[in-house]
């Protein structure tokens, strides 16, 4: 397959609005050993606003800020092993357009 | 309890489903309470997109008196490009009765159509009231009689207040939690059943919109974009002209972007470059970005419509047809049957499965389940004929290249390679399969 153009998802994140909930984080990883573990990492590629990315120790950081909610990894992760949730009431993403 | 959480009707999120439901009760005198997470109903919606008018005006007879539209612009032309790597073929068709009023379809943004909807829902009498996220479903014996939201009950305590209805419709869109816990589907969907699409608004310089797509101010093309648009994958991309910015999207299986490692904003990106869209964007700017899921679980995955006190209406119940860009009118279609349906069953007295499946029975009777019948193989389809997203659009490409740069050859030669081009891509028997199956999947075989 051929390679794909490099994006910064940060460039496009940067085109939406959040309300940023400080007090409840949405996402988790339930068990960072089965991360670990996890070869493909697809969380990686699939999802759509970067929110999964590796530390420098090369461990999985859920940046959930990002998250525009669509729900792909609450079924993508091979592992089921993020606690997904929505933000509460009147947070995360809102679109202008959509 | 205080009187003031129990309402004849509760619906759960804001969208053209739930908005449709809500307003055809408030329409028949019932008292109804609308909740959505977003700020705004809308808020959290994404779309190509496309909206067919004839739904519109199923809800809003009196649309066209309207001073300001919730569209951008009336469809006039659409179809499909096919792109190669470098290439496009255009099939795209209009017509004189595209031009007629109504126009039969307008491209659209969520979060100004479903605002605009959620107003009309609110003079019909609807409450709708954002902000607000429903946790979990009441339920008692697998009846359900209300639900429960992530706002405390009162100002002095910490206790999760109740809104409670006799009849709850579910409109939660495609992460059909709560239907699941009403029981009306027994499992979560697979990353093969959803497809994933990433999309972007870019606005372009003033009256370039027009002047590159060959419109006037009251005319929109709307396309599909097969081929290299999903590297070959199954999936399509979409181009939408908006009034002065292009909705360009592009969606694959969700399975395939976690199989392939594929990042789809670089998918998106990658299209972007296409050497005639790249021509088409030169110098827009991206106002917005987005991702939704699209529900494509189809007849399989059709949950229960209906159980005790309880419905479920549009994406959450997976009704939308991709081939023909249909959702937003299923969702109002669906909507409007259970608020027929949560009606009937006020009028009724009684909120069983026996009197809510009114909403069943009209749904059978609808055309969109005969489309979830007569489509039933479509997820099977695409994968199993990975050659007509990879080989057919280049090799279209290639032909008509030949075809059209022929002169000054031998046209035998140029046949020749024609033929070969077919043969050596797909083979013989393989056109003819390729053939016999497209077209017994659209015979609905
Ligand atoms: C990329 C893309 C392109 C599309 N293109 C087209 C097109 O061109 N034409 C077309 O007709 N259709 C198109 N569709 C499909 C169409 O958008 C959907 O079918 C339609 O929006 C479904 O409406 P809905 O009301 O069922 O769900 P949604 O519009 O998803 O609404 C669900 C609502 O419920 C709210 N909600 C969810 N959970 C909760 C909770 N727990 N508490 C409170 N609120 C909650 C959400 O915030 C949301 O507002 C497209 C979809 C996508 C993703
Ligand atoms: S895919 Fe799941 S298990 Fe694998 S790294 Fe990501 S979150 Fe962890
Ligand atoms: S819900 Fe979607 S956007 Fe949010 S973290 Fe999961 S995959 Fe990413």
């Amino acid at each position: 397959m051929k390679p794909l153009p490099k994006v910064n998802i940060d460039d496009r994140i940067f085109t939406l609005k959040y309300y940023v909930d400080e007090e409840y984080v949405h996402l988790k990883i339930k068990n960072p050993k089965i991360c670990k573990s996890c070869l493909e990492k697809p969380c990686l590629s699939f999802c759509p606003a970067g929110v999964y990315r590796l530390d420098r120790q090369g461990e999985i950081t859920v940046g959930y800020q990002a998250c525009v909610e669509c729900g792909s990894c609450r079924v993508a992760c091979p592992y089921l092993n993020i606690e997904w949730d929505y933000p509460r009431g009147g947070y995360g993403v809102a679109y202008k357009f959509g | 309890m205080s009187n003031s959480f129990r309402y004849d009707v509760v619906v759960v999120g804001g969208g053209p489903a739930g908005l449709s439901a809500a307003m055809t009760c408030a329409r028949h005198g019932l008292s109804v309470i609308l909740l959505e997470r977003g700020r705004f109903a809308g808020a959290k919606n994404l779309f190509g997109g496309v909206v067919y008018t004839e739904s519109v005006l199923s809800l809003a007879p009196d649309l066209f008196s309207e001073k300001r539209l919730p569209f951008e612009r009336p469809v006039t032309e659409e179809g499909w490009w096919l792109l190669s790597e470098d290439g496009v073929v255009k099939i795209t068709h209009t017509e004189k009765g595209l031009y007629e009023k109504p126009p039969r379809a307008y491209t659209a943004f969520r979060a100004r159509f479903d605002p605009w909807l959620a107003q009309k829902a609110e003079e019909a009498g609807v409450l709708v009231i954002p902000k607000v996220k429903v946790l979990d479903l009441i339920c008692a014996n697998g009846k359900v009689s209300g639900v429960l939201v992530d706002r405390p009950r009162d100002w002095e305590s910490s206790e999760l207040a109740e809104v409670r209805a006799p009849v709850t419709i579910i409109s939660e869109g495609v992460n059909r939690l709560l239907t699941q816990k009403a029981g009306l589907i027994p499992r979560d969907f697979t990353p093969e059943e959803v497809a994933l699409s990433v999309k972007e608004v870019i606005q372009l310089p003033k009256g370039e919109v027009e002047k590159r797509f060959g419109l006037s101010e009251d005319e929109g093309l709307a396309v599909e974009l097969l081929g290299e648009a999903t590297l070959g994958f199954p999936g399509s991309g979409f181009l939408y002209t908006n009034t002065t910015s292009v909705s360009l999207g592009v969606g694959l299986f969700l399975s395939d972007f976690a199989e392939k490692g594929l990042k789809p904003y670089e998918l998106l990106e990658n299209l972007k470059k296409h050497p005639v869209m790249a021509r088409l964007l030169s110098g827009g700017e991206t106002l917005e970005y987005g991702a939704h899921l699209i529900p494509e679980w189809g007849l399989e995955g059709l949950p229960r419509l209906c159980g005790e006190g309880v419905m479920v209406v549009g994406d959450a119940a997976g009704l939308v047809n991709p081939l023909f860009r249909e959702g937003t009118n299923l969702a109002i279609y669906s909507g409007i049957m259970a608020g027929k349906a949560a009606v009937f069953a006020h009028e009724k007295g009684d909120f069983g499965h026996e009197t809510l499946k009114l909403y069943e029975e009209a749904f059978r009777e609808s055309y969109i389940y005969r489309d979830l019948k007569y489509f039933r193989r479509l997820k099977k389809f695409l994968r199993e004929n990975r050659s007509l997203f990879a080989d057919y659009p280049e090799i279209i490409n290639r032909v008509l290249h030949l075809y059209l740069s022929a002169q000054g050859r031998a046209k035998e030669e140029v046949f020749q390679e024609i033929f070969g081009l077919f043969r050596k891509r797909r083979g013989l028997t393989g056109l003819l399969r390729d053939f016999v199956k497209t077209f017994r999947f659209f015979k609905g075989w």
